[in-house]
């Protein structure tokens, strides 16, 4: 299989990844459940997740690195503890469903920052016309429709000048374009385990500026025990329950094996994979592509579009010839609709640091077949 | 005689830890004593009491000051120093 769907999830892991979790599976039980070996081993696990995370995202306090079980998760927090009912909340046009529906669902003011696909001037400009008076912001680093690198730097900048919290969402971002998050100044950042940070599935993360937040869930926590109330202090007041031991192993192992390779060289490599695949596609009548003008406006994810053809059809048979990308609307009908695409859908393909050109040439060549 | 440094939550015992291995100072994380728990589970670092003062120190200069400190005598009996 030729799997280029690691916006979705990385399927393709370092050996590392597997080892961490069958070896926390047979040597860690709960942290902060007990003084003996198996749970401080399982403690220092996690500290040592916390310390990689926040050296790879710039962070000044490891306490401060929150696990969840998914970006969708942290992102739930991020929202109900900065958004009540009628709040104006302005976010982007290329944002998930992971945003959109916790905003809709506890009935914000939604205003939505539209501009064209690969446009930051534009962006910027919505979001400075939208912001004033508004509760909180999200955004998107990168579009996980089109990998759009979103001004997110600029943004968080307007954001502080107005004074208006902000929640990224570094679901595509992370692992592969660099987030520094102390000098964002960004309220909370939310990202999944499982995709850029070659975690696995189940893994998530939440960065906090500070420990105001507002639980999701409720429980015990290892901590202040007997007290009816949430810990106040992070990451205990966000991780009720039993922590995903084995995922939070194998997530270190991911940011370990991303330290070593940086996400610099990440993300040029999937860019060079990226270049590869539409040079092939270029110019070929009826394919059309969704790609930046400018290569640094892009990651390394491409929609692409057949003449008369449904985009399910596509990816099935592209399936059928052992090609795993994902087809229709990403769960995220914002940024379709915003880049015109909301009746058609899209295929998405989504390049790892484990595809190599030959596979991003035959991914091409099959599309062409099919054109 | 050994000091029992209290901390809000594991993760910080745990960064307190490694501050004072780090500085070639012992300190174990452990669960504070039932008897010295006042809001329930929690946890402390254990350092030798003549360790005590650099300890305190090393941690403050970390911004990971204790929350209390307690003395454990050698019979195990328990006394909050500060």
């Amino acid at each position: 299989m030729i799997y280029l769907d690691s916006a979705a999830t990385s399927f393709l892991k370092p050996a590392s990844v597997r080892y961490a979790v069958s070896e926390a599976m047979r040597t860690m039980s709960s942290p902060g459940r007990g003084g003996y070996e198996s749970a401080m081993l399982a403690a220092d696990t996690l500290l040592d997740c916390r310390l990689a995370l926040a050296d790879l995202f710039c962070m000044r306090d490891p306490a401060r690195v929150v696990f969840t079980s998914s970006a969708t998760h942290g992102l739930n927090i991020a929202i109900r503890s900065l958004v009540g009912p009628g709040d104006k909340v302005v976010i982007s046009g290329y944002e998930h469903n992971a945003v959109w529906r916790p905003l809709h669902g506890l009935g914000a003011d939604i205003r939505v920052a539209r501009s064209p696909l690969f446009r930051p001037e534009d962006m910027v400009r919505a979001f400075r016309e939208l912001l004033p008076g508004a509760k909180a912001a999200v955004c998107t680093h990168v579009s996980n429709v089109f990998g759009y690198i979103l001004p997110v730097e600029r943004i968080a900048a307007l954001c502080r000048e107005q004074g208006v919290p902000l929640i990224v969402d570094a679901s595509q971002s992370a692992g592969s374009v660099g987030l520094d998050f102390e000098s964002l100044g960004c309220a909370f950042a939310a990202m999944p385990g499982h995709k850029g940070l070659l975690g696995p599935q189940g893994t998530g993360v939440l960065l906090c500026r500070d420990e105001d937040v507002t639980p999701l869930f409720y429980g015990g926590t290892g901590s202040q025990s007997q007290e009816a109330v949430m810990p106040e202090f992070l990451p205990d007041r966000l991780e009720p329950g039993t922590h995903n031991v084995p995922g939070i192993a194998g997530l270190l192992a991911g940011v370990k094996w991303l330290q070593q390779r940086t996400c610099h060289a990440v993300l040029a490599h999937e860019r060079e994979l990226l270049r590869v695949f539409c040079e092939r596609l270029s110019g070929a009548d009826g394919v059309y592509l969704f790609r930046a003008d400018d290569p640094k406006n892009q990651a390394g994810v491409v929609s692409v579009r057949l003449d008369g053809m449904d985009c399910e059809d596509v990816a099935a048979r592209l399936a059928e010839r052992g090609i795993a990308v994902r087809a229709g609307l990403h769960c995220a009908p914002l940024a379709h609709e915003t880049a015109g695409t909301l009746a058609s859908g899209t295929v998405r393909f989504s390049f790892s640091p484990f595809n190599t050109s030959r596979e991003a040439l035959t991914a091409a060549e099959a599309l062409l077949a099919l054109a | 005689m050994q000091y029992l440094l209290t901390f809000r939550s594991l993760t910080y015992a745990q960064r307190a830890s490694r501050v004072l291995e780090r500085a070639g100072v012992t300190g174990t994380v452990s669960r504070v004593p039932k008897a010295a728990a006042t809001r329930g589970c929690a946890y402390c670092v254990i350092v030798a009491a003549r360790n005590r003062d650099w300890a305190l120190h090393l941690l403050t200069g970390a911004g990971l000051t204790p929350e209390r400190t307690i003395l454990r005598h050698p019979d195990g009996t328990l006394e909050v120093s500060e």
